[in-house]
């Protein structure tokens, strides 16, 4: 938490969204996206918070609750060209999806209020 | 806070996913035309087999059409994956009445688009549907048109053959 208080003081830095496990903040100035996380905090740019979420999103978690196999209670988020990969318990990963539908509503809400202003602007 | 999601990407998240299974339809759709070619040339109908090489390689420009327009937006376009194309027909009025279902369903599927343009605002890609609307009108007459030549010739005696040969011929030129 303190390389995000770090950062809030010397770049824009906005909270999108936050949860009791996580949070993802916006920095206007990098266009880019810190997650923070399982104890991580991590840089994502647009294209990576795109994969991120499709591949948080593709997994199934009913479909590993109802597993009956002797496995570990792990899954291990691998995103394509990207630095970061988590290793998530299945609570994780529902907490990870949580924290995702709620940012990409808040980057939606966002979207929304700038088509609204562009427009009485114009 | 800045709309990045904006500034990286013209069209919507929505937008992008029905693009992406319009070019997934167009692609289908080629593969489609080219079975039929197949059929066609297997069974002695080369003006058809012809005029359905030409079908397929208009959906594969289709499909390119859309695949660029993607890309160009800021979006993912998505190369798709085709299987379970039908490679058999019972008869050849089959092929061709197989050939319009086909025509309709890319309509359909255009006006969906069209559709959720409206609904987001999103004149941009209304714009460039304009396009396929206009050319669906071709497809689905040169399509109509062909299936009417099994009845205004008749597949009796020599028909078939008739039909085959004046299936290159058909035209679309209305400029309206």
């Amino acid at each position: 938490m303190q390389a995000i208080d770090t950062l809030t003081t010397t770049t824009s830095i906005n909270e999108v969204f936050k949860t009791a496990s996580g949070a993802v903040y916006q920095c206007d100035k990098d266009n880019c996206w810190y997650i923070d996380f399982a104890g991580k905090l991590n840089r994502f740019d647009y294209r990576c918070l795109h994969k991120l979420r499709k591949a948080v999103y593709h997994i199934d978690v009913e479909a590993l609750l109802l597993n009956p196999k002797r496995s570990a209670d792990m899954e291990i988020v691998f995103i394509c060209a990207c630095d970061h990969t988590y290793i998530l318990t299945h609570l994780e990963i529902i907490a990870l999806k949580e924290l995702l539908q709620g940012t990409f509503t808040m980057l939606e809400l966002n979207h929304i209020l700038h088509e609204r202003l562009f427009r009485w602007a114009a | 806070m800045k709309d990045i999601m904006r500034i990286k990407c013209l069209v919507s998240t929505e937008m992008e996913t029905i693009l992406n299974q319009q070019i997934r339809k167009e692609a289908q759709s080629s593969a489609i035309y080219l079975a039929m070619a197949s059929w066609c040339d297997r069974n002695g109908f080369d003006g058809s087999s012809v005029y359905f090489f030409k079908q397929a390689e208009e959906e594969r420009q289709h499909q390119l059409k859309f695949f660029k327009y993607v890309l160009d937006m800021g979006a993912t376009a998505i190369s798709p994956d085709v299987s379970g194309i039908k490679i058999e027909y019972n008869s050849f009025r089959e092929v061709f009445e197989d050939a319009l279902d086909q025509e309709i369903s890319v309509t359909h599927s255009i006006k969906n688009i069209a559709a959720l343009c409206h609904k987001e605002q999103d004149y941009v890609t209304m714009e460039f549907l304009n396009w396929f609307l206009k050319e669906q009108r071709e497809e689905e007459y040169k399509a109509r048109r062909a299936l009417e030549l099994f009845e205004v010739i008749g597949e009796e005696g020599t028909g078939r053959w008739q039909i085959d040969k004046h299936v290159g011929d058909i035209r679309y030129d209305s400029e309206a």
